[in-house]
């Protein structure tokens, strides 16, 4: 028992956020906006790290690593508002299609030729697709509509929820830091506004909000790549927490931005709007409240102090 | 990560399961807050004590048994889910026993540390006045030194088990000219010294778990003084921490329940609201991922780190989270809630939960604290007012 990351996936997680701390700013967001939303150099710079091939078994010529790795990598996709289709390819498609033997399109994915983001019938529209055109509230999220032949495959729906949850976690560390940083420096009455207790509290309580989601998003990638009876109720938990957590903050941040936080000019609304998107994407809270009912009250999964990691 | 628990601890869990199965009292005792429910919960201690459970991380020589925090956590979800009583001890082993392991002379500890492991001394704790509530560095109560004894003069307030324990903890001011957070000593008392009156203090439940104490030229030994005068805040804020962080309530606590309001739910599902449906799923996430959280704590601490300042975010979450599991389970039972005991005599263990659950958020540093504490330290905003 040893509820920790190692040395080796720490050191993963912080090597993809410094990369796309120093490649991937927000003036490459604002650039994004202006010209297109996808960026070649972008994506081949995502390659080149490997991130692609993560889940890709050795034997198909990837990397060969797990789904808590893969999280720990989407929580800095979150936390850089990252546009390109990673996640949704080499942590959602990619170990879906491995799962169900489909590997003639793996080395495409590894090797970043192929984008792939797979339907499912939970989406009303499909990310990065070829489809008519629909129009997200998240300008970098190119969406369509969604293909008549989607999946309807739990385990694909479980990786889509879980890896929706973990770039929740991380778009909701950078909008408390947004928030943090911006009190620090606007100043009114006399002192910097997050010398305010009513400023304080609230972005305390986003931090506590974000601080008790994170364990339970490691909780869901270790249930789900061990595939136990559960894995689907903590992918949901996950899910509902991060959902809450960014939403919290969202609005938090937003709030202790005053005006300047309902304007293009200030970088908080991307975030923002992919905290939106992706709470209604793969499964809506609803949805992950029915599955966490159905097996809390329900009683399919076994609760109690001993059931802890039952 | 790994989450599997190993043979070891696995056969761990079930020596304390069958354990507590063969000695947990079959009917809940009276509540600690009076002196009947108080004899009962020491005379639990010592039993306990005679198993050799009563604080399981600490080394043998001080009556321990040398486990570490995860094998700590198995033993409080198994308590918990035994139902077994609350720790008439918890000032003790939960603060003082960690205080003292970390800070004290291999002569206190040989002295205050097996006899608190037994049961045989139950802790108070003194720590507020009435002028120094939230504002902890306003003491002014007064320790002067006279040769080899502190004298000490003023009074506390909130004192948590004094009204019955056998001695108490807290930090007195040393130099009477310092202000602040400095010229305070952390000192042990015994309860029944000459000089000391208690007064209870009747909570809004009825009972009277906590008490004043009025402190009239008390003589108290040097030897009592832990890490020396003047160190009496940083002493204390190691003790706040382990109070807010970790052994306080552990996360077995709110798991049970968070069980109970299930069960609770399906006596009540005709009647419930979707809003209270949902609102007891969330309590079972919640108590899941505040255990998760403090598996991951554990598993840090063990690895030679430590919390600080985090201990604020787990003690603003446990609070309010059994304040909205309480809250729940009293709309469940709807006009039911009000009664002390129900038709069939049984006590309405919700309603005497709910209102014990107000002092969460109060207890052990208020919420608000809490918050500037996140904010400050963690958030790095900037501190006002705080001298």
């Amino acid at each position: 028992m040893d509820f920790r990351f190692t040395d080796d996936q720490l050191l993963l997680a912080t090597s993809v956020r410094e990369y796309l701390a120093g490649t991937h700013g927000t003036q490459v967001l604002r650039r994004l906006d202006e010209q297109g939303n996808r960026d070649p150099a972008i994506w081949q710079g995502l390659v080149d790290m490997g991130l692609t091939g993560v889940l890709v078994p050795e034997a198909l010529g990837g990397l060969g690593m797990g789904l808590v790795e893969a999280a720990l990598i989407a929580v800095e996709c979150g936390r850089a508002c990252l546009a390109e289709p990673l996640v949704d390819t080499a942590f959602v498609a990619a170990p879906w299609l491995v799962r169900e033997g489909r590997t003639d399109a793996i080395a495409g994915i590894v090797d970043g030729s192929r984008k792939i983001v797979p339907a499912h019938a939970i989406n009303p529209w499909l990310a990065d697709g070829e489809g008519a055109r629909l129009q997200s509230v998240d300008p970098l999220r190119n969406l369509t509509t969604a293909p008549h032949d989607a999946s309807e495959d739990p385990y694909l729906l479980d990786l889509g929820a879980l890896m929706s949850a973990a770039q929740l976690v991380g778009i909701a560390d950078a909008m408390l830091e947004q928030a943090t940083d911006y009190a620090k420096l606007r100043s009114q009455f006399g002192q910097p506004i997050g010398a305010f207790q009513a400023i304080k509290h609230q972005l305390a309580s986003c931090m506590v909000a974000i601080e008790f989601a994170r364990p339970v998003v490691w909780r869901a990638a270790a249930a789900l790549q061990a595939g136990g009876a559960h894995a689907a109720t903590h992918v949901s938990h996950a899910k509902l927490a991060a959902t809450d957590a960014a939403m919290l903050t969202a609005e938090t941040a937003i709030q202790v931005h005053g005006a300047m936080g309902y304007t293009y000019e200030v970088d908080l609304h991307f975030w923002m709007k992919r905290a939106w998107a992706l709470s209604g994407a793969w499964g809506s809270r609803a949805f992950h409240v029915r599955r966490l009912d159905e097996a809390v009250i329900g009683g399919t999964i076994p609760i109690g102090p001993e059931h802890t990691f039952a | 990560m790994d989450l599997a628990y190993s043979p070891k601890q696995q056969a761990f869990r079930a020596e304390v399961r069958a354990w507590l199965e063969a000695h947990v009292p079959k009917e809940p005792l009276v509540t600690l807050e009076c002196r009947e429910g108080y004899d009962q919960h020491v005379a639990w201690e010592r039993t306990l004590a005679g198993g050799n459970w009563g604080m399981v991380t600490w080394p043998e020589q001080f009556g321990g048994r040398g486990l570490d925090l995860i094998e700590w956590l198995i033993f409080e979800e198994e308590y918990f889910r035994a139902g077994a009583p609350n720790r008439a001890n918890q000032n003790g082993i939960f603060l003082l026993g960690p205080t003292i392991m970390e800070f004290g002379t291999d002569e206190q500890k040989a002295r205050f540390l097996p006899p608190m492991a037994r049961g045989e001394v139950i802790w108070a704790q003194a720590w507020s006045e009435p002028g120094a509530g939230s504002d902890m560095a306003a003491i002014q109560s007064k320790a002067v030194r006279d040769g080899d004894h502190y004298v000490i003069s003023g009074q506390k307030t909130w004192s948590s088990r004094a009204a019955f324990a056998d001695w108490g903890f807290g930090i007195f001011r040393t130099d009477p000219e310092s202000k602040r957070h400095k010229g305070l000593t952390f000192i042990l008392f015994d309860l029944n010294s000459p000089g000391i009156t208690r007064r209870p203090i009747r909570q809004l439940h009825g009972d009277t778990g906590f008490a004043e104490l009025f402190f009239d030229e008390v003589r108290v030994p040097v030897a009592n003084c832990l890490a020396g005068e003047g160190q009496g805040w940083n002493v204390a804020m190691a003790t706040a921490g382990f109070e807010r962080g970790l052994m306080l309530r552990s996360p077995g606590r709110f798991q049970a329940t968070a069980k109970r309001l299930v069960e609770l739910y399906r006596q009540h599902a005709d009647t419930a609201s979707p809003a209270a449906r949902e609102a007891v799923v969330q309590a079972w996430g919640a108590a899941q991922a505040y255990a998760y959280n403090t598996y991951g704590v554990a598993a840090k601490i063990m690895a030679g780190g430590s919390i600080g300042a985090e201990a604020s975010l787990n003690k603003i979450f446990w609070s309010e989270l059994d304040r909205a599991m309480h809250r729940t389970a009293m709309q469940l039972l709807g006009a039911a809630a009000e009664l002390k005991r129900f038709a069939d005599g049984s006590i309405n263990q919700w309603l005497e939960g709910y209102v014990f659950s107000l002092s969460g958020p109060i207890y052990a540093g208020s919420n608000e604290v809490q918050r500037n504490i996140t904010a400050e330290r963690l958030l790095g905003l900037p501190r006002v007012g705080a001298g």
